[in-house]
Formats: C-alpha cells, structure tokens, sequence
C-alpha cells in the first residue's frame, strides 16, 4: 500500500500527475482535508480559498487531458507566505495596515510556480512585514508549533515551515531577511534554503531590508527544497539586484556523497549559550559526515559575534524607508481626520504593530543627522568584514556547518517582552544573511523532549548544490529526517 | 545623545509615526538596551574599510528594452484607495 497523499514528497506528486496515475484535484482535496483538520489549531493561515485552489488544479488536469506537456510541479500545492504578492488575492504581511490590500500584480516567483504548473495553496501566517523570530508579532493570530502547541514555530515564516511540518502543504514558500526561513525550518523539522542574494527576484515581495531579503522555499526534505528552487530562481529583469549566476541546482549532483567535500566548523562561535543537545546533534552530524568521506577544516570567522548589532542597525534602517510607502494615500488603512500630517500618523500609528514600530523607531534613530556616521555607516563597514570572514572561510571549506538556533523552540510568550533576548536568538542565522550568501537549514534529530533541532550548512556564493548535497546525503544517513509530528498522523 | 521620551517623540514625528503616550516610556526602555547592545560595533576598527550597501557584485545586469508594454491594472490599482475621486486619490487638505 502506498502512503497517504499527504505524506508523499512533492516530487513524487508531480511525477504521478505527469504520468496521470492521479489527478491535480485528488492532490488537491487531500491536502485541503488535511489543512482543514489541523489548520485551525495552528494558526497556518491567513487566507485559504478551497474554490480557487480547487479550479487551479482543474486547469492542470485539463491540461494533462490535452494531452500537454506539465512543469515540473505539476499539480503541487505551494503555501505562500503572505508578504509575497498575488494578484487579487488578499496580502497582509500579517499586518493591520494591509488588511483589505490586493495587489494588482504577480511576484516573480508566483509567474513562474504559475508556469511550473504548481496549485497556488493559501497565504501564510508570518510576524507582521516579516519582523520577528517567533511568529507573535502577527497582526491577527499566532502560529503554534505542530510538534508543541504550547510553543512557537519560529519566525517569521512561521506559517509557512509549521504548515510543511504539519503535511497541510508539501512546500511552501517563505522569505529570509536575519533567519526567517531557516530559523522556522529548524523549530518545525523541515528544511528550509535561503538562496544566494540575488538567486531569486524580489519582484512582488513586499521590501523589509532589501539588501537582506530573499524569497526562499521549505520542504520536507533537500530534493524537495532544490526542485522549488529551481522553479522560482534565476534573473528577472523586473529587479536589479537579480543575478545572471543564479543556477539550477541539478538533483543528480545533490545524490553524490560527501566524499571530496570538506566542511568548515568555526569551534569559536559554537560555545557560549549554545544548548548542549545542539551542540551534541552538531557533534553527531559532524561525525557522520566524516564517516561519510567528509574531511574537516577549521573556519574562523572572527567578526559574526557582530553580526547581531550589524544587522540590527542596517535591517531597521532599511526598514524604515521601505515602510515609508505606508501612508493611508494609494492602499490599505486610513485613519485620522484632519490634516495630511495628521492622517499619515494615525494610520501609521494605528496600522502598525509594536514590532514594526520599535523597529521603524531605531531605524530612524540610526539614520538620522549626527548618528548615521556612528551607527549606520559603522554597521555597512563592519559589514565587510563579515563578508570578508566568509570569503576567507570558504578558501579553506566547500561549506561551513552551523546550529540554527541556539536553543530548541521556545514557549509562546517566553520572550514577548524583551526584544533585545528575541534578537539574540539569531546570531547563527545572520552572519549569511549579511555576506549574502547561500544557507539551508535542515532536521537533524530531536531533543530528548522531542522537538526537533535544525542545524545549518552554509555555501559559496550560487552554490546551493553543495550545501544541498551534504544535506541530502545527511538525510539519507538519518533515521529520523523525515518522522512527522503526531498532528499530522490524526486521521483525516 | 541619551535616548529618552523627547527622543522618542522626535523621532516618532520624523518617521510619521503616533506613538500613544502610555508606550512611550516602554520604546525608551527597548530603545536603550538595544542601543546599548549596538555599542560594541564602536570597539571595532574599520578604518579604511570601505561600506558594504549591497553584497551584489560583478557587471551590472543589461538594462532591458524600453517597450511600451500593456498595463491593465489601472482599476485594480485605484480601486484599493481608501478614498478616491475619479483617476485621482483623494488626501485631507493640503494646501
């Protein structure tokens, strides 16, 4: 007997969609069971449209019917987390500002799941404009973690990694700016990729700091992960920062082992205030992969202890000048009567959450006159040598190997009231995000209380098949990669 | 320059922004200690460092083909004002 719908990898359900061994709408009403059973209790969505969801997979079978060649994700239903745009279909980036705004456009990335013949499945939940580690900062509801209601799925493509965990979607789309892929990835077991800066378009994705953000995919496992890739990468004239080197990463070359490959391990930052069941997980990972034909060098890289100060004066102050389009004029909320001063700050004040506030605050802070030499031009500088760290790094190592996080996922409300712990959170997620190069979270086991660890392979610029490729091998290695939390195993 | 509520206001303003009064005290206190946090980035010696703004590099990407392409998102994009007046938004009065 093969397994339920809802448990077969994405690859496996285009191939049999391809093959017309099952339809798109079988696939479809599966997975829209399944979310409506778990859904709710997550917290996943924030927009799901069964009708729409359902007439997409009907044109994929009609499609097949007429006898027409299908992408490469043929009849696939894709979460998209709701900062990425959709013509005519609700986008809130989790936030009040935007609560009645549909965009009148596709992004990029939605063209062209369009054009793999993916299903476009439901918006996503996320902290508000993608600020935050934990999914509580959403303007609308949190996301719960499907391995620990009580605890938080990580942030802030919270509903996007929960989702792919809880089999309510076999992928999803998210973005990362400081971890916001690979950080929910790794408190929800599923593997998530952060490209190359510049491997994705940003065309259709709402800004927060857009010299850091990246649209990237999760999945439940590398293959997975390199087929969403593929789909959505590669040069878009409707944005400049879009690369011309982005490339596909070919799934025969993520099967070829390890051997020959030699991963860095920067011993330096993997002391203080990590959890000792990540450490001992790295530790075994890092054993496995020796075993494996791996060899081993040691990394430095002296400045990433400032990566977290850098990226909280460069991030907020990116931010503030992205958020600035929000002013109650041309979409979303309005609020005030009076004035155009008055109206602009009452729809603001009231349209934004105290995430988003804080943040526009110190980015205002950072740049305004007098501070921007000392604090923001400081942090862009400091920025170089971060990068110059990882340029050093990778003459010695194919690919540096990282926790995550440095604890296992935390308990709603643990750290809502102390941003500066929330932020500490992400000192090993954003030294990549700063150098702009390619980081995949992937599962590598569970803490004694059973919640997963996710630890981290970092690559050279446009090489996501290699740090793909020792998370595939990893994956094979692992017994436990691809177990499912127990609220995706209740019976439809 | 300490941060304290006349820092708070004046940067409020400048960003547009109303901040309620009774959250006022509270964005000093985050403020503070996330600022406090930042200063190690002056130990640093970034002497003749040069910024980083993007971590793009190599040739410009070819500018594309200016070409008259067929839009047909005026209504959709007007019809999302929060107050409008045929093709035009309305605002509050400015002048």
């Amino acid at each position: 007997m093969s397994a339920p719908i809802h448990h077969e990898t994405a690859e496996e359900l285009a191939r049999s969609v391809r093959e017309g061994s099952r339809s798109a709408g079988e696939i479809a009403r599966a997975f829209l069971a399944r979310t409506g059973k778990t859904s709710e209790r997550l917290g996943t969505y924030l927009h799901l449209d069964p009708e729409a969801i359902l007439a997409q997979a009907a044109r994929v079978d009609e499609r097949k019917a007429k006898g027409e060649t299908l992408g490469p994700l043929a009849g696939v239903p894709v979460a998209i987390k709701d900062n990425i745009c959709i013509r005519g279909v609700p986008t809130t980036c989790g936030s009040l500002i935007l609560e009645r705004y549909r965009p009148p456009y596709d992004a990029h990335v939605i063209q062209r799941l369009r054009a793999a013949d993916a299903v476009l499945f439901g918006k996503t939940n996320c902290d508000e404009f993608a600020m935050g580690s934990s999914n509580e900062n959403s303007a609308y509801k949190p996301v719960r973690n499907p391995w620990d209601l009580e605890r938080v799925p990580g942030g802030s493509s919270g509903g996007s990694a929960a989702t792919v965990a809880a089999r309510e979607a076999p992928l999803a789309l998210g973005s990362d700016t400081g971890g916001s892929v690979r950080q929910p990835a790794a408190f929800c077991g599923v593997v998530g990729l952060k490209p190359t800066y510049g491997s994705v378009s940003r065309y259709g994705l709402v800004a927060f700091a857009s010299s850091l953000d990246q649209i990237g995919p999760l999945a439940r496992g590398a293959r997975d992960a390199a087929l969403l890739y593929d789909a959505i990468s590669g040069r878009d004239e409707c944005d400049m920062t879009s690369r011309p080197e982005a490339k596909a990463v070919d799934l025969d070359e993520i099967e070829r082992g390890v051997k020959g490959l030699t991963i860095g391990i920067p011993s330096a930052l993997l002391s203080e205030g990590l959890d000792p069941e990540i450490r001992a997980s790295l530790d075994a990972v890092r054993a496995e992969l020796k075993r494996l034909g791996a060899g081993e060098a040691e990394v430095a890289l002296p400045h990433a202890k400032h990566a977290i100060a850098t990226y909280y004066l460069i991030a907020p102050a990116e931010a503030s000048s992205n958020l600035a389009r929000y002013d109650g004029v041309r979409y979303g909320l309005r609020a005030g009567n009076g004035d155009l001063k008055g109206m602009y700050e009452a729809t603001r004040g009231l349209g934004f959450g105290r995430e988003v506030t804080r943040r526009i605050l110190l980015g205002t802070y950072a740049l305004s006159a007098g501070y921007y030499d000392a604090y923001y031009l400081r942090a862009q500088k400091v920025r170089t040598l971060i990068r110059r760290d990882f340029t050093e790094a990778f003459a010695k190592a194919d690919a540096i190997l990282l926790p995550v996080t440095p604890t296992p996922p935390f308990k709603l409300g643990e750290k809502a009231d102390d941003p500066l712990a929330m932020y500490l959170n992400d000192i090993y997620s954003i030294p990549a995000s700063l150098a702009g190069v390619p980081a995949v979270s992937f599962p590598a086991g569970f803490t004694k209380s059973g919640l997963p660890i996710g630890l981290q392979l970092v690559g050279k610029p446009f090489d996501e098949t290699t740090i793909l490729r020792i998370a595939r091998t990893w994956e094979k290695a692992s017994d436990d990669a691809w177990r499912a939390p127990a609220i995706a195993e209740e019976v439809a | 320059m300490p941060i304290d509520v006349g820092t708070v206001r004046k940067i409020a303003a400048l960003a547009r922004l109303r901040v309620a009064p009774e959250d006022e005290e509270r964005y000093v206190r985050e403020l503070v200690a996330i600022l406090a946090y930042v200063e190690q980035l002056q130990e640093l010696d970034v002497e003749g460092i040069e910024p980083t703004s993007t971590v793009v590099a190599g040739e410009p990407p070819p500018l594309r083909p200016d070409e008259e392409k067929p839009s047909d998102i005026h209504e959709d994009a007007l019809g999302q004002a929060p107050d409008r007046e045929g093709d035009y938004f309305r605002v509050p009065r400015v002048v």
